[in-house]
Parts: C-alpha cells; structure tokens; sequence
C-alpha cells in the first residue's frame, strides 16, 4: 500500500522539472469555481503540484495551503508563490491529510485522485477531504474520465500513461480512469455531499460540500 | 513555514496535534526543525521550510 503510493510520488519526484514546465496556466473550470467562492478564512490545494492554482485561491482565501507528496513539485511550487506571502507548502499524503479537522473553507483536489492506486485509499482521500472542510465549505475534485477521447473503455479502469523527459528517458504514471458513475459512486460513499457533477475536456468534476 | 502553520497542521497517521522544535529560524521562517505528535510520539521533519507531514512509510528513507 505505502510502496504503490510511494511510487506516485517518485514518479513525480523524477519529473518534477520537466512535467512543471508543461503545466503553466491554471485550468479554466478551477478559475470558475473558485470566482464564485466568497471571500473565506482558508483554502487547500490537495495534490498542488507546481503549485499553478494556489494563487488562485488565494484571490479568495486570507491564507492558502499547497498539499503534495512530491518534495520537487513543492520547490516548484514555492518558486511560483514566492511573492504570496499567505501560501503555506506541507508535504503530505492524500490519503493521510495532515490538517485538522473543520480547517478549510475552500478546496480543490485537482487530477490527484486518480493516482492512487486503490479504490480503497481513493474512498479514503474523499473522506479525508469531507474531515478538513469546515461545515459548509466547499471543494472542487477532478479526475480523467473513460470520456476523453483517448480512451475507449466505458467502464473505469487502471493504466500507466508514460512521461518522457526531455533526453527520452520514458517513466510510467499509474492512473486510475474513472467512468462517470464510478466517479459518482465514490464520491456518495464518501463523507462529502455532492452538489453537482459534470465531464469536462475528458476530466470528471464534482462540486462537493459537507453538512 | 511560519509557526502560525501550527494552528491548523496536525500528525498524519492520528490527527492529534503537534509540538514544534525550533532548530533554525530565519525572520519569521522556520526553516529546519521537528513536528512531533502529542499522541503518538511520531516525528516529522521540517526540511528547508517545508514540513514533511508525508507518512512514515512513505517518506524516502523509509525501506521499500
């Protein structure tokens, strides 16, 4: 268990650099979703890579945390909020988040679900994410969907897609593809309420909250 | 991280909260030093400003 996640993270750890450079701009459905956020108290980027939405939230959070498990995506991270002196970095697990609980009023968990390796600890990451939010806080998750056109499969299934570096060196990423309703269906055995789901450019996104 | 990190951070493995060792502070930065839970007696490093709040065994040094 430990060894399959920690081999997303070194995965991560090698491409850092490289995978940084290719992931400059943030993604237009989390610009929407966090415009419509009210001004809130704090904000949580789960999986935040190199760090491209934490400033983002921060648009909308007195103070923003950037959660990863990779060490060399979090330099990347600190280089690009350097100037924000209200980001946070933590190196953490997704599936082990080490913030309290209630802590967060706004969160987005953004293409990270899909890469741990079992339902079990995906289910565990949602009910991770449902302990941390405040009472009426509100998350945005994402995750590939079998909808993009690369895939055919209609049913969720685990893959790797290969990275390859810029001197050809090849090096596999487990994904896990989720179909629509298995994305539905983890998300409602999780301790967040869904408010809303919908596919967008192949990825499966749900707004979600807790009571 | 600035201590103020504190207030929301907690031990991974049981959410309990942490007590900060201070080794090296830069301005308002605290840029090496120990997490430890109050629980369970878990240690967590603070590498160059970042703590590392990942696991233990998914920590690099951790055996495979």
């Amino acid at each position: 268990m430990g060894d399959d996640r920690r081999s997303v993270k070194e995965t991560y750890d090698r491409i850092a650099d490289h995978f940084s450079k290719t992931r400059e701009y943030p993604w237009p459905e989390i610009e929407g979703f966090v415009s419509d956020v009210d001004d809130v108290g704090v904000g949580l980027d789960l999986g935040c890579g190199n760090g491209r939405h934490l400033s983002v939230l921060a648009g909308v959070a007195d103070r923003v945390v950037g959660v990863d498990a990779s060490r060399p995506l979090l330099d990347e991270a600190r280089e690009r909020t350097a100037s924000d002196p209200d980001v946070a970095l933590v190196q953490g697990d997704a599936a082990s988040i080490p913030l309290a609980a209630s802590t967060v009023d706004v969160a987005v968990y953004i293409a990270t679900l899909h890469h741990l390796p079992e339902r079990k600890m995906r289910r565990r990451s949602l009910d991770e994410l449902a302990r941390v939010l405040s009472p009426g806080g509100r998350a945005l998750v994402s995750a590939w969907s079998t909808e993009h056109d690369r895939f055919d499969a209609t049913e969720g299934f685990d893959t790797t897609v290969d990275w390859t570096l810029p001197g050809g060196e090849v090096v596999p990423r487990f994904y896990h593809i989720y179909s629509p309703a298995e994305f539905e269906a983890d998300l409602d055995a999780s301790g967040l309420a869904v408010e809303s789901v919908r596919v967008s450019s192949g990825n499966c996104y749900a707004e979600v909250t807790v009571d | 991280m600035k201590e103020d990190l504190m207030d929301i951070i907690c031990c991974p493995l049981d959410k309990h909260d942490l007590d900060l060792e201070v080794d090296e502070r830069d301005d308002g930065e605290i840029l090496s030093g120990t997490l430890v839970c109050t629980e369970c007696g878990e240690s967590y490093p603070i590498e160059d400003g970042i703590p590392n709040l990942l696991p233990p065994d998914m920590r690099d040094e951790a055996p495979a």
